[in-house]
């Protein structure tokens, strides 16, 4: 550290300092440590205190504070962290035997597996027709979708939980003019499924497009000379080529519903796991009925965050190759 | 038989409200077993030909027949035909084995008659062994096999190629010529190849198509093409280097050029008058020093000219010659009637920028209509000038 | 006739007779046939619900849709006169009724506005920091990167959930440290709407910061490296390079992401209704459910309005960023 002799009856700080000013990358590697220290301290954080919570016994969870004081050389102090007072992760089990909270998280499973494998059907089709062929209104039609989804689903929710309540026939809009009564789907998988599928297509279809867009014709032609239809070519050549493309979409629209409170909340009226409502219905069963077993709500977060955290790890590369490579270009 | 018929086939594209025609009534007949090149320069409508007979294009009007049946409407799997593309196209996510038996495995063959047909033909174009490989642990060369032997396990009626050899380097290009002809031996299936390399088209085909602008200009054996093309497109296309294009008008005993006049009797030709615009062609080869004239038949009175640039190429020397008063030019694409391109024997001790004096075989003179490019005659007959008469005829008929 | 075309003749049937069809189809016949599944989907849970949302707006409000009346803009203009307010939960009302901080977050249009801009403001900035240091090449930057995404996955109910119970008045730590600096009301902190307004406003720069930092690192990575060298090379400085050469070209990325997140923080709902709840901090969103089940006229009209300030907000976005916002 020290650059001359002569330095040796200053302190450590001042010889870091002299040496940062005649070498100023030393104070950008600084800068960057401690901004880093400080991002990953707030955004572990409330992680860190759902864990002190969820394992703080019950019995002493309202008797005292988190934030314990600390004798420090004669001087009483607050120490600055929280700290759980006492240890028992009997909360972890619990938190499935007072709510059957691993129903709630199968259900959220169900519903954003079913979606996630319609969106990319869906989108793939879509995909292929804007990467891949010329057409008069492909612009206009992007855009429309595009469209879509910068409206709000409070623009959306009010008709359709009329029609998911199955209780008044579906009219044309501006007559009365009635086309059918639709079977009530409030509490079953359909009235997630559908507002979530169109909800989350589009950033599919932009991404898939782009993928798609990618692949060389002749491989293409070579599929369809070779045997296959042109939706045989899509499914057997282009869409196990673009398999990147695909899995961002399919992690994103996985997360995207796996994380959706709107219509989870409001479509499954009823918070009982046997009717479909998902880790929303079970963390809030928690807010309003244990209303004061906070050990157990922040052990049934930790549960619930667990699947989304696992895949980030997991597909981070993916996630953040495939929001370059697609989502930024349009 | 696989005989391959196109019958007024048109492709029209609507390119931002503009019509452009790609191909233009287009009318072939091929024969089981022939090996055609469709050659031309880019944009001239071969390749969408080549497609609307894999059917990857769908013809505005005309017809496709492939044997007896109209396969015009038919998607591409149902045309019995294979094809090898210019970018080769090998499924990057699959092996040699998958890639080769893709085909089959759609049609639900039976395992062992896959393995029978992938064994022969990696056995074919010499893939013995490598069958477990993936595309990009290959060679250019390696690729392009793998792409011929799937096509030859679908064991086609008709072999589609666009400009197969297109990427590969060029020496591999010249090895894999010879091997495509061998394979056409094997095989004896009707072959079209697209190319926009006329000598890959001499050395490959039965029959050369020709196609400008969308429509055919000629289809006839290579040395046909060569020898008797059919018009000024023709003429200048085939062969390299290009042909000597001279302007000139018809007299009455002669055709006369701004630099020479070739003595001539309008009455031996049909359709041609005094007083009309014809274009000479002659081949750089058929141009010969003055002082060679006695070795040639029907030779032409000696041309003043001065040689220009030479380029050796080892079995000869092209020289470029200037006429008259013509500058010096930096083109050799120039179509100017002062410039001529010759052919000469490499042992002769030329020289640049030395006056010489040339004589032009008049039985191998192409004569073509300006207006039009339509070939008049493809022999100068002698005419009763000073000339001495002899059997051009005779020599330029083959 | 070779053996494979015996083989397809073998083959027939209704099945093949739609796949001979389909495959003959012009590029444009057959771009609309694929499309169908898209704008059918678009069409039942979008486009319908909208065009059916400004109809139910039109009527006064009718539940069973028996007695429904035709009312015109009324409900629109009831809803910015202020006659809409006695059927907005809590002493919610559309419109601030005058300008003081109490009125102002009372207001279900200010709060929104006043929510997505200062929650933008922020997670633009920390999302910017947070991708210039995931740009970085160190040693764990995989682990790191996956720490600094995570919140970005986390379900909307859990954040919601993570701040309810830091700031709850039974086990929230939190909540006496920050009201001794005076940011925090000290008790019955989550129903005081200025003090839940500011925690929810601090759950989404947590969470949704990291989304930001997605967007902006993706932009990063697509910046040319020899750019720098050059730059080096001239004698620039860190800070010069992150001006005169980084900035600059992930400024289109960031105003996108801009875009993209004004458009979902003006949804804002889940966040609310689990740290503290719609009668407290009066979003649209938070109107457009609680009234929905009872006023459907009213909801409505609040629900096309919603939309109509996202879009004109992205419009405006679009015309400030330039073109290549889209």
């Amino acid at each position: 550290m020290a650059t001359a002799t002569d330095n040796d009856n200053e302190g450590p700080l001042t010889r870091w300092v002299q040496s940062a000013i005649q070498n100023p990358e030393k104070v950008y590697r600084a800068l960057f440590y401690v901004a880093m220290v400080f991002f990953l301290v707030t955004t572990l954080f409330p992680f860190y205190w759902l864990l002190v919570l969820a394992v703080t016994p019950s019995g002493r969870l309202l008797s005292g504070s988190f934030l314990p004081t600390i004798d420090l050389f004669g001087v009483s102090a607050t120490f600055p962290l929280p700290v759980p007072k006492g240890f028992n992760p009997a909360a972890f089990v619990s938190v499935f035997e007072q709510v059957p909270f691993h129903l709630y998280m199968l259900n959220s499973f169900a519903l954003a597996v079913t979606t996630t494998v319609i969106v990319i059907v869906v989108a793939s089709l879509a995909g292929y027709v804007f990467g891949r062929l010329r057409f008069p209104g492909r612009a206009v039609l992007m855009l429309g979708i595009l469209a879509v989804s910068y409206f709000p689903p409070a623009a959306f929710v009010i008709p359709l939980f009329q029609v998911f309540a199955g209780n008044a026939p579906i009219t044309i809009p501006f007559t009365d003019f009635p086309l059918f009564t639709p079977p009530r789907l409030l509490n079953t998988p359909g009235s997630m499924v559908l507002p979530f599928s169109a909800l989350f297509m589009p950033l599919s279809i932009f991404i898939l497009t782009t993928f798609y867009g990618q692949i060389p014709d002749g491989l293409e032609d070579a599929a369809r000379v070779e045997g296959t239809t042109r939706l045989g070519a899509l499914f057997r050549v282009i869409m196990p080529l673009s398999a990147p493309g695909v899995a961002t979409a399919a992690v994103l629209t996985f997360i995207a519903v796996y994380n959706e409170y709107f219509f989870s909340s409001i479509m499954a009226t009823s918070t009982e796991a046997a009717k479909w409502s998902p880790i929303v219905g079970g963390i809030l069963s928690y807010q309003t009925q244990y209303t004061t077993q906070y050990n157990l709500m922040a052990a049934a977060s930790i549960v619930g965050v667990l699947p989304v955290v696992i895949l980030v790890i997991v597909a981070q590369e993916r996630i953040v190759s495939g929001l370059t490579s697609g989502a930024l270009k349009e | 038989m696989a005989k391959l018929k196109l019958e007024h086939v048109t492709k029209r594209y609507d390119d931002q409200g503009e019509t452009v025609t790609a191909v233009d009534d287009m009318n072939l007949d091929i024969d089981h077993g022939e090996f055609i090149c469709f050659v031309g320069p880019s944009g001239c409508g071969k390749s969408t030909t080549m497609e609307t007979v894999a059917g990857l294009t769908i013809p505005t009007e005309g017809k496709v027949y492939i044997g007896d049946r109209d396969v015009t409407n038919l998607p591409p799997k149902d045309r019995g035909i294979a094809m090898v593309f210019q970018n080769i196209a090998l499924f990057p996510h699959m092996d040699v084995y998958d890639n080769i038996s893709f085909g089959l495995r759609l049609r639900d063959y039976p395992t062992d008659e896959i393995d029978r047909r992938v064994e022969r033909a990696a056995d074919i174009v010499q893939l013995e062994g490598m069958l477990g490989r993936m595309p990009e642990e290959m060679s250019g060369g390696q690729r392009q096999r793998v792409a011929i032997a799937r096509a030859i396990v679908r064991e086609p009626d008709v072999f589609l190629m666009d400009e197969p050899l297109a990427n590969l380097d060029a020496k591999l290009k010249v090895h894999m010529r010879t091997e495509l002809q061998r394979l056409h031996k094997e095989l004896d299936t009707t072959i079209i190849y697209v190319t926009h390399d006329q000598e890959e088209a001499m050395t490959l085909s039965d029959r050369i198509a020709v196609l400008n602008s969308g429509s055919l200009q000629q289809i006839a054996p290579p040395l046909t093409c060569y020898n008797e093309p059919d018009n000024l497109f023709v003429a200048g296309f085939i062969g390299s280097p290009s042909m000597n294009f001279v302007e000139g008008t018809v007299e009455s005993d002669a055709i006369v050029t701004k630099n020479f006049s070739l003595a001539f009797d309008p009455a031996s030709v049909d359709g041609v008058g005094v007083g009309d615009s014809v274009t000479i062609g002659i081949r750089p080869e058929d141009i010969y020093p003055g002082g060679l004239r006695g070795e040639i038949a029907d030779h032409s009175a000696l041309i003043d000219a001065r040689t220009d640039i030479l380029e050796p190429m080892g079995d000869e020397i092209f020289a470029y010659m200037l006429l008259g008063e013509g500058e010096t030019s930096m083109s050799q694409e120039q179509a100017s009637s002062d410039q001529l391109l010759v052919s000469i024997d490499p042992d002769s001790d030329i020289t640049e920028d030395e006056d010489v004096q040339v004589v032009i075989d008049r039985g191998n003179v192409h004569l073509f209509d300006t207006a039009s490019g339509e070939a008049l005659t493809h022999t100068l007959e002698a005419a009763w000038s000073g000339d001495e008469v002899t059997e051009s005829e005779a020599e330029s008929d083959d | 006739m070779s053996a494979e075309t015996g083989r397809e003749s073998r083959r027939s049937g209704v099945l093949v007779d739609a796949m001979r069809w389909m495959e003959n189809l012009s590029d444009t016949q057959y771009a609309y046939l694929l499309l169908i599944p898209v704008f059918v989907l678009l069409g039942v849970v979008a486009l319908y619900p909208l065009l059916r949302t400004f109809e139910l707006s039109l009527y006064a409000t009718s539940l069973d849709l028996t007695s429904r009346g035709f009312v015109g803009i009324d409900n629109y203009v009831q809803l910015f006169t202020g006659g809409k307010n006695r059927f907005l939960p809590g002493g919610t009302t559309f419109l601030p009724q005058n300008l003081s901080l109490d009125a102002m977050l009372n207001s279900a249009l200010v709060v929104t506005i006043i929510f997505a801009v200062v929650s933008v403001a922020f997670e633009t900035l920390i999302g910017l920091g947070q991708a210039l240091i995931l740009d970085q090449d160190f040693y764990g930057r995989r682990w790191i990167r996956a720490a600094i995404i995570i919140p970005w996955a986390v379900p909307i109910v859990i954040q919601g959930m993570i701040f309810f119970l830091m700031f709850n008045s039974n086990v929230g730590f939190a909540t006496p440290p920050l009201a001794d600096l005076g940011l925090l009301a000290p008790t019955n902190t989550l129903n005081d709407t200025a003090s839940a307004t500011f925690i929810i406003i601090v759950a989404d720069i947590w969470k949704t910061s990291a989304f930001m930092a997605l967007l902006i690192l993706a932009g990063l990575q697509s910046i040319d490296r020899g750019l720098y060298d050059v730059a080096k090379v001239a004698g620039a400085s860190k800070w010069q390079q992150f001006k005169l050469i980084t900035f600059p070209l992930i400024l289109p990325t960031i105003g996108v992401a801009v875009l993209f997140r004004s458009v979902q923080a003006m949804r804002i709902y889940g966040i609310i209704d689990t740290v503290s709840s719609c009668t407290v901090v009066p979003s649209l969103s938070c109107m457009v459910v609680a009234t929905f089940n009872t006023r459907v006229g009213t909801s409505a009209a609040i629900a096309f309005v919603t939309a109509a300030i996202i879009g004109a907000a992205v419009m405006g976005l679009i015309v400030w960023q330039g073109e290549d916002a889209i």
